[in-house]
């Protein structure tokens, strides 16, 4: 009955991802490691969420916990209402960063490749990737294989390949982080523009500040080992997002109070 | 400097190869014993062509069943031992040393076991054969880049799917590398085998005749074996790049720089 209630609970609060107490500890070579700390968020749906700490924080485990590829000990997760103990494509896709995209699969069969593990005909794949091909710019370029693309043009098809069962959550873990600054700007300002047709809530972790406050509508900071959420930030900056907010000081506080979280953190 | 094409080069040392075999011998620098002219193996594979077309048949054949031997064992071990944690590590080092061992030394081991006919030169040239295949398809599973069956599972990909659609397809390039050089090895076995003792086959032949001094019938021999591998190589580097065509360029993605066209990347629409 608590589960029931709890599930109605969440849905009333709109929040797609419900993250309550969660702990984790694995075992390392002495003894069980602390990786989370009583971690606990609550994602409207529709938000833009990014999550900031230093490395090895666990935010990339807290992130696989969410898209069902990892246990946690203790706590609860749920995703639209229900937990999620394993991998459900249809609500979670998670973005990788680049070297996920399986190099003998062409763009088009990269993007459809979680259409094919469900067995869905040829054509029936084509005609929802190709959509998808044109909403992250890529049209045309269907029959190319990874190596034949940049560094931003595979995250886009890693983009695609995420929406293409049009799951309601999109994880991703650092997508952006092997590009150059200038592809990187570039892609953020894209994503917030596929984000914005989509309607989708985004958990986005990165480790670039400038990106996170440009991105979220709520940042959260986590702090060292083991990975606690030592802040939470609202970013009200107007949406659509402009380059020129980079340089206003709003803009500059907002990543000032991020940085000195961090900072004090360790 | 500008460096000739590849193509011309290997042309050029075919015809330099063939000048030579036809001229050098002439100069009386050699015995017609130690190297015959060109001109003398390829009448005498013409007046016994049935001797030597027999003699190859027999070879073709212990040569086929000893790569589907190395092969089909290799893989099976392979993905065994590759892909189980334990079994690598307790069996990988031993299988990694025994590939050290000359097996040709086991080989009288094997007559007596399977006689001097087709059967021992199979088991033999398959044994010799299934090293590579073996370590190179457990490294060709080992080496798959972890990040690759994260987001397959992610994406919904059961266990079976898993293999089918990202295992195997990632480990292709390396496990052919292996075929290749396992299948070479089997022809290498089967020729070592028939040479040593056999009663057939286009080894024994040029064994037979070297011991009776006949050069010109050892050159035949030799000519059949070498269009023999040659042929063989050209066959599995064909079917090589058709499998894997993302692989030549794939591997080296990291370093280099996309072709000119991916700077042709749309123009980000204004938010």
């Amino acid at each position: 009955m608590q589960y029931v209630a709890d599930m109605k609970a969440a849905q009333t609060a709109g929040a797609a991802i419900d993250i309550d107490r969660v702990s984790h500890v694995y075992a390392g070579p002495e003894g069980g490691v602390q990786a989370l700390s009583d971690v606990s968020m609550k994602v409207g749906a529709g938000r833009f969420i990014v999550i900031v700490g230093p490395s090895g924080c666990g935010k990339t485990s807290l992130l696989m916990m969410m898209a069902g590829l990892r246990d946690h000990t203790e706590g609860r997760i749920h995703v639209h209402g229900a937990p999620i103990p394993k991998p459900d494509p249809e609500r979670v896709g998670v973005i990788f960063q680049e070297a996920s995209l399986f190099p003998w699969l062409t763009t088009f069969d990269n993007i459809e490749f979680p259409l094919s593990l469900r067995g869905m005909s040829r054509e029936e794949r084509r005609r929802r990737s190709e959509p998808m091909l044109s909403l992250v710019g890529l049209t045309g370029f269907g029959e190319r294989y990874p190596h034949e693309l940049s560094g931003g043009m595979k995250q886009r098809v890693s983009i695609a390949r995420g929406l293409v069962q049009d799951p309601p959550v999109l994880l991703m873990d650092e997508p952006f982080a092997a590009l150059d600054e200038q592809t990187r700007m570039t892609m953020g300002h894209e994503l917030l523009r596929i984000w914005s047709t989509t309607n989708k809530t985004v958990v986005f972790i990165t480790h670039s500040l400038t990106e996170a406050v440009y991105l979220a509508d709520e940042v959260y900071v986590m702090s060292p080992r083991p990975g606690r959420m030592i802040d939470h930030i609202m970013v009200d900056l107007p949406r659509p997002r402009t380059y020129e907010m980079m340089a206003t000081d709003t803009f500059g506080r907002l990543r000032d109070r991020i940085w000195q979280q961090i900072r004090k953190s360790h | 400097m500008r460096r000739p094409d590849p193509k011309i080069v290997r042309w050029g040392i075919l015809i330099a190869l063939l000048v030579a075999g036809a001229f050098a011998p002439m100069r009386a620098l050699s015995p017609g014993l130690f190297l015959p002219r060109l001109s003398k193996p390829l009448p005498v594979l013409w007046i016994d062509l049935d001797n030597y077309w027999a003699a190859l048949r027999a070879t073709l054949y212990e040569v086929v069943l000893a790569m589907v031997i190395a092969w089909g064992l290799g893989i099976v071990a392979g993905a065994t031992i590759g892909g189980i944690a334990v079994l690598r590590d307790l069996l990988l080092p031993v299988f990694s040393s025994l590939y050290a061992v000359p097996i040709v030394i086991l080989y009288p081991i094997f007559t007596a076991w399977f006689g001097i006919g087709s059967q021992s030169k199979v088991m033999f040239a398959g044994i010799y054969g299934f090293f590579p295949v073996m370590l190179s398809t457990a490294a060709g599973i080992r080496t798959i880049d972890p990040q690759f069956l994260l987001a397959a599972r992610s994406m919904g990909a059961t266990v079976t799917q898993q293999i089918t659609k990202v295992i195997i397809p990632a480990s292709l390039p390396t496990v052919f590398g292996g075929l290749r050089l396992g299948g070479a090895l089997a022809i290498i076995g089967v020729i070592v085998a028939e040479m040593l003792t056999a009663s057939a086959g286009i080894g024994y032949l040029v064994t037979l005749n070297r011991t009776i001094l006949d050069s010109p019938r050892v050159f035949a021999g030799i000519l059949c074996i070498l269009v023999l591998s040659v042929a063989y190589d050209i066959i599995a580097r064909r079917l090589e790049r058709r499998m894997v065509v993302w692989q030549s360029a794939g591997r080296r993605q990291q370093q280099a720089s996309p072709r000119p066209i991916a700077q042709g990347a749309p123009a980000p629409a204004a938010a």
